[in-house]
């Protein structure tokens, strides 16, 4: 195990780096909203972290904590920006700050240290960092996709006019989106800096759109999970695909076109698919006999009479 | 109880005030006047039916007091005060509850998450945090699962449901919020005769509890046997209003889109 993961030190750190990016495509998408500003959130926490770094040597938490609040701040400016824009156009106009601000690094002279970058971004940041924020990142985002505020999520990503009509600010929840999704983006991009000491206007490119996209296509848009799952699959396939050498890009290519057509929501929609399935078939046997309730989750809970409700309404029925 | 603490005002039958008020409203697209020019008063603790045949106007009507279409002309009144530029969204938290001529229920959250929508903008912090933790749900989403008769399918995603379950948990989600107001369009579209009659049977019980309530129907028997009162409309304008078993013999509302045969209707 220890050599194992001393060997793969990074590649576990691209896998969670990578899952963090992909989440910060992910929160939007899951509010409906197609932007890639978390791209260019992830430039300005990666060259926020290694200029705080090199030039002030600010410790390396401090100095990814400063880029996540940079970029959350630029995130709600975006946000305000496109707010009457939606769909390809805005994945477009977010796509175009991503490029912009990758422009903006090259041509940024010796703060950002031009077309070769900056270098020697040295910190305290481990492997054990990464992977304690990503934690953080994911039990606050799952807690996000449950309960009321999940289902405020779906409604304003499945039909904006209706969560309107059951009181849901629309408007306020894409800010926070964009907000967040800003946050996320530049603590990848900040760590990333930190755990490679370095950070140049190639690293922040349109690549990242693609890989981003890509993993959360493959692994499903609606939840964090599928995002975990294609984090892990694209960050370990080029290793296990080293076999077919240059034909790996071709299995890039089936694998997502595969899942776009086939899978619309990637494959962690089929484990629900096939979750609920089986669930289902293990409930009707006992059901058919009993009057029972059909798996409310709420029995023990005292306030709910569901419980109750689920046996005359059966009975009741024709 | 409970149920009607919630809504406020309960109302005194003998002296109903106007909770919603529309000042010659109108709605146009272009050249096309979807709405135009309608005064309706709805009271407390009554149901108004507007009645009309497709494309009349009523759902843009809906709309138009639910702040979901802006408005060309007229004012919207809520106890008196002109919201006419209250977000809309402000409106649920205000009492206002409605649903829609199509079915438009969340399709991959199941039937109980789809009801908890309603009643989600009446939760505090706390409850949000228990429902986390304990998955408990709030009074109301029973009792309006309860109502509706929708207990043996929260389960189920809303692709799995018959049309007129469908439209029945829609009702359900509407209720869950104890709204003060509530605005049904077409809601029993797509449901056989004792599906409707249940319906029209639910919305009067709610109506005796104190329940103010918009109808937007063509079915007239329906509209006959539910309403306290209708209105009547044709190509956005207004053309009869009052008592329905009137409204319904007015010879403008027959001879111009209902035919003779609804007399009988009238009688019964």
């Amino acid at each position: 195990m220890n050599t194992w993961w001393l060997s793969n030190q990074i590649l576990i750190q691209s896998t969670f780096i990578s899952l963090l990016l992909a989440l910060s495509i992910q929160v939007p998408l899951r509010a409906g909203v197609f932007s890639f500003a978390g791209i260019g959130s992830y430039a300005i926490g990666a060259y926020t972290a290694a200029i705080l770094t090199i030039r002030y040597q600010v410790p390396g938490i401090v100095a990814i904590g400063a880029g996540v609040l940079l970029a959350a701040a630029i995130g709600y400016l975006l946000a305000l920006l496109v707010a009457r824009l939606s769909g390809l156009y805005l994945g477009m106009a977010t796509i175009s700050f991503a490029l912009f601000l990758g422009v903006l690094a090259t041509n940024g002279g010796d703060l950002t240290g031009g077309a070769t970058g900056l270098f020697g971004a040295i910190s305290t940041v481990t492997t054990e960092h990464v992977i304690a924020a990503t934690v953080v990142v994911v039990v606050l985002l799952a807690a996000s996709e449950r309960g009321a505020f999940g289902r405020k999520v779906d409604a304003v990503r499945e039909d904006p006019q209706l969560a309107v009509s059951l009181g849901v600010d629309v408007i306020r929840v894409r800010r926070v989106v964009f907000v967040v999704s800003g946050a996320l983006g530049a603590c990848a991009g900040g760590m990333n800096s930190l755990l490679r000491t370095t950070v140049s206007p190639e690293t922040i490119g349109f690549h990242l759109v693609v890989t981003a996209l890509t993993m959360i296509i493959v692994g499903g848009a609606l939840s964090w999970a599928g995002a975990a799952i294609g984090a892990v699959i694209f960050t370990w396939l080029p290793t296990v695909l080293q076999s077919v050498g240059e034909w790996q890009l071709l299995v890039y290519g089936l694998l997502v076109a595969i899942a776009a057509v086939y899978v619309p929501n990637g494959l962690l929609g089929l484990l629900q698919t096939g979750w609920r399935r089986l669930r289902r078939r293990g409930r009707r046997i006992p059901a058919e006999g009993a009057a029972a309730p059909t798996g409310v989750v709420v029995q023990e809970d005292p306030e709910s009479e569901l419980a109750a409700l689920g046996g005359p309404t059966t009975e009741a029925r024709p | 109880m409970t149920t009607t603490e919630r809504r406020g005002t309960a109302p005194d039958p003998a002296a109903p005030t106007t909770v919603l008020q529309t000042i010659d409203v109108a709605v146009h697209y272009g050249g096309i006047k979807a709405v135009d020019g309608i005064d309706m008063s709805l009271e407390t603790g009554r149901i108004l039916g507007i009645l009309g045949p497709n494309g009349s106007g009523k759902s843009t009507l809906l709309g138009a007091i639910t702040r979901l279409v802006p408005l060309t002309r007229g004012r919207v009144l809520l106890d008196g005060e002109d919201y006419g530029r209250t977000p809309p969204a402000r409106l649920a938290h205000r009492g206002i509850a409605r649903t829609f001529q199509t079915v438009r229920l969340l399709p991959d959250l199941p039937v109980l998450g789809n009801i908890q929508l309603g009643a989600d903008l009446r939760l505090d912090r706390a409850s949000r945090w228990r429902e986390l933790v304990r998955r408990s749900v709030p009074e109301s989403v029973t009792e309006a699962i309860e109502r509706t008769g929708v207990g043996d399918v929260l389960d189920l995603l809303p692709g799995e449901l018959s049309y007129g379950t469908a439209r029945r948990v829609e009702i359900a989600r509407a209720l869950a919020s104890r709204p003060r107001v509530l605005m049904l369009d077409e809601p029993t579209a797509g449901m056989n005769q004792p599906e409707r009659l249940e319906v029209a049977g639910l919305l009067r019980k709610l109506r005796d509890e104190g329940l103010t309530q918009l109808l937007v129907e063509h079915d007239v028997q329906m509209m006959v046997d539910t309403c306290d009162r209708l209105l009547a409309m044709n190509q956005g304008k207004h053309v009869a209003e009052g008592a329905p078993a009137d409204v319904v013999r007015d010879p403008a509302v027959q001879e111009a889109y209902l035919g003779k045969r609804w007399n009988r209707a009238a009688d019964q």
